[in-house]
């Protein structure tokens, strides 16, 4: 739009403080700008200091988004075959009261667990995001979904470790002397985070990269150490053999700060440089420095990434990455530890958001990455599942077994209610389709799990159409099924802001309600970063209180923490946990299956985008552009054996499905792995597919986590289609 | 690739950019500064900090601007040095060919 010379009634423009609502660590600051009620920019805050006024390739186009002509404005009902998109406008009160009629008679002729809702992190605010729908579900008494998308078995091992404390704060980084990141390309998924490595490296701190693949991340570090998918716990162990056996060890902090040193110390015995170089594909004279600087650049600091749990060992992986950092002190000073999630920081009052004491006992519980069996009657369940509710996810992109989701969606039998933005491969399934907010159209406060700063999300425009946040969703919902008995199913947000956390904590301190709305952002009130080295002194957050190389919680079984499955502890994993810590190899690879490996020799693995976060912005042009179409990076040698070009079009196969891609021939990625980003959606792909086919749907050794990156492929030319 | 900067800077060369970029990514040349294709994250950060409205995406560059797209991919074929970093390396001190003859510096 262009300026005009006439004069005109001066435009109403205000800046609103808005929050980023991704699922991401950054949680930048937003400002947005209103004019005559319309959203014409959206900018990061120049005020929050560490997501220092940048967005990213992602957000910056966040009004592409917001107006796009694509929007689901009202609610429909289909009317066409499951899974064709085609839906009749039908008014809330129509659309509330069917969803209610259905959901009450299938819980008549059913029981209510066939009922289920299916969600993660659309949005992830404390108000809208992953537990908004937990307390009208669990009143229901409907299937528990448990979601294990990201840091579930990290979380376990985590915990099992340290406890559930922030770490490192990010900021503090800066003081590192060495940053070891691990499975994390920072500067596509935690860019906010990379000034202060910059800052570190600058003052002399090396920055090592472990990753498959050749990052711009692990480009720009001091050191990048390809390794095979799927062995990090391998380095990991050998590692702290090195440190243990040559002496490296902060033998004070050790002595005072941890329990089952002795035990560790025979452990790591059997997991020799040598062995680990066979297994990882390092060189030992790599491991070796990288075991001897990490432990005696102090502070030195480990950065972990969601991806390193993606694999069979994943939880033994972050068991041992978690053990490193007490081992050799680097706990003692601001900038040393371990950095995985601090949102542990964060008093967040999660009982008031998943109500957990309303779920009958013993409630079924059913991960959603083993939906497609689910529906599919390949799963043993109690209640057989005969309707769905989709809110916060796109699981036909996101979750494995894509072949068995679609037809699982597709029975007619099945009542599936979605809430959405837009048309997406899981809303073109719907019976009723309902829509919702963006970011702009709602309020929410914000936790972050990749800094210490609440964030607060003032709404800047009125909702567009029909649409609704989740949270009046669910309260359309509970009236409509007689729920607003209870006072916990007709709070208004502005109640729900006032439970978001426990304003008495200590790191609540001096924020209030107001100052958040005033301020947008908030640091925790926390020590300066200069000065945060919370185990400085031990008080990990564990039974002993120390860093529990042998772990007592371990004696409890497998578990994943509650906060991903609304709150239940019914029905647990509950298999054994070896205390210490150890190497599980991957699930596919020739040594444990020699003849798989043989057929399929290929590693896939599938990271998260540059411009897309999972699968939301897969379907705006601008991203789209940026990100390109759904690629396969095969290495040049593996190119080369299969007669593969870049630009040519490739099927990736394996016996769980067939997925047809580009592909870019890119020594980047190692010999013998290929690479393709997650996100593009199944209507935009070749052959309606996309790699979600191939992904497994067996869990990670602990917290149920995926081990999407335990794939094995081979990939073959496509003939050029004739005609 | 990724954000571009284009004829405004020409002879402006302002550098508020380059203290804004999370990775370091924009090199100085003689007349003007280059967004390493390569390098640039897409973050758009660069693209406020500006103070001459020389850069933009190159999904959204005006049609006269356009030529500048190549002008960053042939500048850093040209000087494969500039890489890893714009302020260890320092100036490169020359430009693209077609900037160093561009006949007058920034747009009116």
């Amino acid at each position: 739009m262009t300026l005009i010379d006439e004069p005109v009634a001066p435009a109403r423009e205000l800046t609103v403080l808005g929050a980023c609502p991704q699922d991401c660590p950054d949680t930048c600051a937003m400002v947005v700008t209103v004019r005559d009620g319309v959203a014409v920019e959206v900018a990061g805050s120049k005020a929050q200091p560490y997501t220092n006024g940048g967005l990213c390739v992602k957000v910056d186009n966040y009004l592409d988004r917001v107006y796009h002509p694509d929007r689901i404005l009202h609610p429909m009902r289909r009317v066409g075959p499951k899974g064709s998109g085609e839906f009749e406008r039908i008014s809330w009160d129509e659309a509330v009261d069917e969803v209610a009629r259905r959901f009450t008679a299938i819980a008549a002729d059913h029981g209510a667990e066939a009922i289920m809702p299916v969600s993660y992190l659309g949005t992830q605010g404390i108000l809208n995001g992953l537990n908004v729908g937990d307390p009208f579900f669990n009143r229901l008494g409907a299937t528990v979904a448990e979601r294990t998308y990201c840091d579930a078995g990290s979380c376990t091992a985590y915990a099992m470790t340290i406890g559930d404390t922030a770490g490192v704060d990010p900021e503090a980084m800066v003081n590192s002397k060495f940053i070891l990141i691990w499975a994390a390309n920072i500067m596509s998924t935690n860019l906010h985070l990379w000034p202060y490595i910059a800052e570190a490296k600058k003052r002399g701190a090396k920055v090592v990269v472990v990753d498959p693949v050749r990052t711009k991340t692990a480009r720009a570090a001091s050191q990048h150490i390809p390794i095979r998918p799927g062995t990090d716990g391998a380095l990991a162990m050998a590692m702290m053999h090195v440190i243990i056996n040559e002496g490296l060890t902060d033998d004070d902090y050790v002595a005072a700060h941890t329990i089952g040193y002795d035990e560790l110390v025979e452990r790591v015995q059997q997991y020799t440089p040598e062995w680990a170089s066979q297994e990882t594909g390092i060189p030992v004279e790599t491991i070796l420095t990288l075991a001897r600087e990490y432990a005696t650049a102090q502070p030195s600091v480990i950065r972990i990434g969601v991806a390193v749990e993606r694999h069979a060992g994943g939880g033994q992986t972050v068991r041992a990455l978690s053990c490193l950092p007490a081992l050799v002190g680097a706990w003692r000073n601001p900038g040393g530890g371990i950095l995985q999630l601090p949102l542990w920081a964060f008093p967040v009052n999660w009982p008031a958001f998943m109500h957990p004491e309303l779920l009958p006992p013993g409630t079924q519980v059913v991960n959603q990455y083993l939906l497609g069996q689910a529906l599919t009657g390949q799963l043993d369940l109690r209640t057989p599942l005969k309707a769905l509710m989709v809110y916060n996810s796109n699981p036909l992109v996101v979750a494995p077994d894509q072949a068995r989701m679609v037809e699982g969606l597709s029975r007619d039998d099945l009542f599936t209610v979605v809430s959405e933005q837009f048309m997406t491969d899981t809303a073109r399934y719907a019976d009723i389709l309902l829509p919702a907010t963006t970011q702009l159209e709602q309020e929410d406060i914000m936790f972050s799990w990749g800094h210490l700063y609440v964030t607060y999300n003032n709404p800047s425009i009125a909702p567009l159409g029909e649409a609704v946040p989740n949270t009046e969703l669910f309260r359309r919902l509970a009236r409509a099924m007689g729920f607003d008995d209870d006072p916990i199913f007709t709070r208004t947000d502005e109640q729900m802001i006032a439970e978001a956390f426990d304003w008495s904590s200590p790191a609540m301190e001096g924020i209030t309600v107001d100052s958040l709305k005033e301020q947008g952002f908030s640091r925790l009130n926390l020590p300066p970063s200069d000065e945060y080295a919370p185990h400085r002194d031990g008080n990990f957050r564990t039974p002993s209180g120390k860093t529990e190389f042998v772990s007592s919680a371990a004696a409890g079984g497998n578990f994943v923490v509650p906060l991903f499955r609304q709150g239940s502890n019914d029905h647990q994993p509950g298999q054994p946990v070896d205390p210490l810590p150890h190497y599980i190899p991957p699930r596919d690879n020739a040594a444990a299956d020699p003849e798989l490996a043989a057929r399929y020799p290929l590693n896939l693995i599938s990271p998260k985008s540059h411009a897309f976060i999972n699968s939301s912005f897969a379907n705006i042009e601008i991203h789209q552009r940026v990100q390109k179409p759904a690629t396969l990076l095969i290495n040049p040698a593996d190119a080369e054996a299969r007669g593969i070009t870049t630009g040519s079009v490739v099927r990736a196969f394996n016996d769980r499905g067939s997925v047809e891609l580009l592909a870019k021939v890119d020594a980047s990625t190692m010999a013998g792995v290929t690479v393709c980003h997650v996100g593009h959606w199944r209507s935009d792909a070749l052959g309606l597919s996309t790699l979600s086919q191939l992904n497994p749907t067996t869990f990670a050794d602990l917290g149920n986590a995926p081990t999407f990156s335990d794939t094995l492929i081979d990939v073959e030319p496509v003939a050029a289609q004739e005609g | 690739m990724a954000y571009v900067i284009t004829e405004a800077c020409i002879d402006a060369a302002d550098k508020a950019c380059r203290e804004e970029c999370p990775v370091d990514c924009i090199y100085e040349g003689d007349r003007m500064l280059y967004i390493h294709p390569d390098e640039c994250v897409d973050c758009g950060k660069c693209v406020t900090a500006c103070p001459n409205g020389a850069i933009s995406s190159e999904y959204k560059l005006a049609a006269e601007d356009e030529r500048f797209r190549d002008i960053a991919v042939e500048f850093f074929d040209a000087f494969p040095d500039a890489n890893g970093g714009a302020e260890d390396l320092g100036p490169v001190g020359a430009d693209h060919p077609t900037v160093a003859a561009w006949e007058t510096g920034g747009r009116t």
